[in-house]
């Protein structure tokens, strides 16, 4: 249960402190307490990285392995008793916000803020440093109007636009699935992406840049790239080794290894870098992937 | 540094298990733990609703099987003696509770096994301090199987982490240690049937908190066990078939679900090994999936 005493601030008691106005008065002023057929239900809410355990215990791991800031919070509800949850994430940066943008993208684009996507009564976007949740637990009409509406309404109030991460560009842009691209530094988010092991083999951490990607292959699975960036070739050092002795130990010269389900997989080193190529139908296909990311990065 | 388990170590179960034998891995040994699945079409109507006749003959069969008991009264004389106190370990999550009509006919065959309807509790969130449970002398672990997005799964292991001081404690390492919750003292060796509701499982989430419907689907099963690692590990196994069915190979796995298997391995409250779990399916077996 919520702990009011621990939990985040309770905006209604703020009120305005003469001045300018705070971010979570621009943010809140800007969402609308009514839209046709739904209401704005108790109080807004803002849980910071001391406090969102309060808000999604269990969970919040998964937001604080990024460089989140806080969160505001609104409910609403309609004459049904059905509720839309309504959270802006300040991710602290644009690289951020992309990267739990990315975490989960299941659906098709909603055209709302930088990059979005809506399905069944879920709004998930991106604006700048900031991460926007709109979801109902169910599906209709209705709901869907309601939720987009609610994702048009706060979009104002989040600024410009950000960049992307920059490991971006080391992709290989060949059949790649950009809508399925995932960012992230720590393994709690790779598991939720794709299960490796149970232990941090890869030694990941709040400093490690991963990317997780998806490419087409011809085949009903796609073929998978993990990219990880390390702060030093050490770090990398250290983790290729780790990785090699606890999930390939067959690849210890760099070769293709045949998995147990008959896929191929590769995992290579090179300066502060580690490339791990997943679920390739052949030998010559994980190669393949593998010629083609930039190791240079862009100038 | 040696991992507990990997994905590899994951297909190559699962391949046992498709084939139903243990090809390529030791003989199978005894079973040490029975989990019993049974199915009813009917025990989910239209609009989502329970048929409670149908849940209260589903618990009813099941757990006589488990128990090889002529009849329900008897299956539950076997769990609990007429004087004592049970608390039954439910779950409030407001999406997806445990059914009142599993806890009905829990409550209706523990008073047909002779314990008194004033010692028999329901609690969630309050069963630290709750005085039904705080004099219990017997536990019963009754919730719906659903994914979590750092557990992997939520199961029976983890209905009983609010017996825990702190919750949060407990979150490290995808929740690695949400074994250890059955070893507290208030509840060590107390949990005499854990009910794992297979009725309307949510296979999927996009995020810490979310529930969507188009996650959950009409499985209308009830898994019981005497071992609340056995019927999480015959859990994981329905989860994972559905998220391969809907969402492909590689997304098979939900994250980490490894507090199943150190439930077992560390922990030592029951059985993780898929070869030595016994499972007998009762009723509809349509789209069964495991």
């Amino acid at each position: 249960m919520m702990n009011l005493a621990a939990a985040g601030l309770i905006i209604g008691l703020l009120g305005f402190q003469g001045g300018a106005m705070t971010e979570e008065q621009l943010i809140f002023q800007a969402l609308p307490e009514r839209i046709p057929g739904w209401a704005a239900s108790g109080e807004d809410m803002v849980y910071d990285r001391d406090t969102l355990y309060d808000y999604m215990d269990g969970g919040a791991e998964v937001y604080l392995a990024f460089d989140f800031q806080r969160v505001y919070v609104r409910k609403y509800i309609n004459s049904q008793g059905e509720e839309i949850s309504l959270d802006i994430f300040d991710m602290g940066t644009s690289t951020e916000a992309y990267g739990i943008f990315s975490c989960d993208r299941e659906d098709e684009t909603a055209g709302i803020g930088q990059e979005s996507e809506y399905g069944y009564g879920l709004l998930r976007f991106r604006q700048g440093r900031y991460f926007v949740s709109v979801m109902a637990s169910d599906e209709s009409a209705e709901i869907e109007k309601a939720v987009l509406s609610l994702g048009r309404a706060a979009l104002p109030a989040l600024g410009e636009d950000g960049p992307a991460p920059d490991l971006l560009t080391r992709l290989p842009a060949e059949n790649l699935r950009r809508d399925r691209i995932s960012y992230f530094h720590a393994d709690v988010n790779l598991n939720n992406r794709y299960f490796i092991a149970s232990e941090n083999l890869l030694r990941l951490d709040r400093r490690t840049e991963c990317l997780f990607a998806e490419y087409l292959s011809g085949k009903t699975d796609p073929v998978n790239l993990l990219m990880i960036k390390y702060s030093s070739p050490n770090d990398a050092r250290d983790a290729h080794s780790s990785f090699i002795a606890g999930y390939l130990p067959e690849a210890e010269e760099g070769d293709p290894v045949r998995m147990e389900d008959g896929t191929w997989s590769l995992v290579r080193r090179r300066e502060a870098l580690i490339v791990v190529i997943l679920d390739a139908p052949d030998e010559a296909s994980a190669l393949g992937l593998f010629a083609g990311i930039r190791f240079d990065p862009p100038r | 540094m040696k991992p507990a388990f990997t994905r590899r170590d994951f297909i190559k179960g699962s391949a046992c298990l498709a084939l139903g034998t243990a090809a390529g891995l030791p003989a199978r040994a005894e079973p040490l733990s029975r989990v019993v699945l049974i199915r009813n079409p009917e025990a989910v109507t239209a609009g989502s609703r329970f048929d409670a006749g149908i849940i209260q003959n589903m618990i009813d069969e099941a757990v006589s099987r488990l128990l090889d008991a002529p009849d329900p009264a008897a299956a539950f004389g076997k769990l609990v003696r007429p004087g004592e106190v049970v608390g039954v370990k439910s779950n409030v999550w407001s999406y997806l509770p445990t059914p009142p009509e599993v806890e009905q006919a829990i409550r209706r065959r523990l008073m047909d096994a002779g314990i008194k309807e004033e010692d028999i509790g329901f609690d969630d969130h309050g069963v630290k301090t709750n005085p039904l449970f705080i004099r219990a002398t017997s536990l019963i672990n009754a919730r719906p199987i659903r994914t979590h997005y750092l557990a992997g799964m939520s199961g029976c292991i983890k209905n009983y982490i609010m017996f825990t001081p702190s919750q949060s404690a407990l979150h490290p390492d995808s929740c690695a240690d949400l074994g250890s919750t059955f070893n507290l003292p208030q509840v060590k060796g107390k949990t005499r049937l854990n009910v794992l509701c297979c009725l309307t499982p949510q296979f999927h989430g996009r995020g810490p908190h979310h529930f969507s419907r188009r996650y959950v689907w009409n499985y209308n099963g009830i898994l019981v066990s005497r071992d609340p690692v056995a019927v999480d590990t015959i859990g994981l196994e329905l989860i994972k078939a559905k998220r391969r069915q809907v969402l492909g190979k590689g997304r098979e796995l939900p994250p980490v679900p490894k507090h199943i298997r150190l439930a077992d391995s560390r922990h030592g409250i029951g059985v993780g090994d898929l070869r030595r779990i016994e499972l007998i399916k009762l009723g509809w077996d349509e789209n069964s999936l495991i």
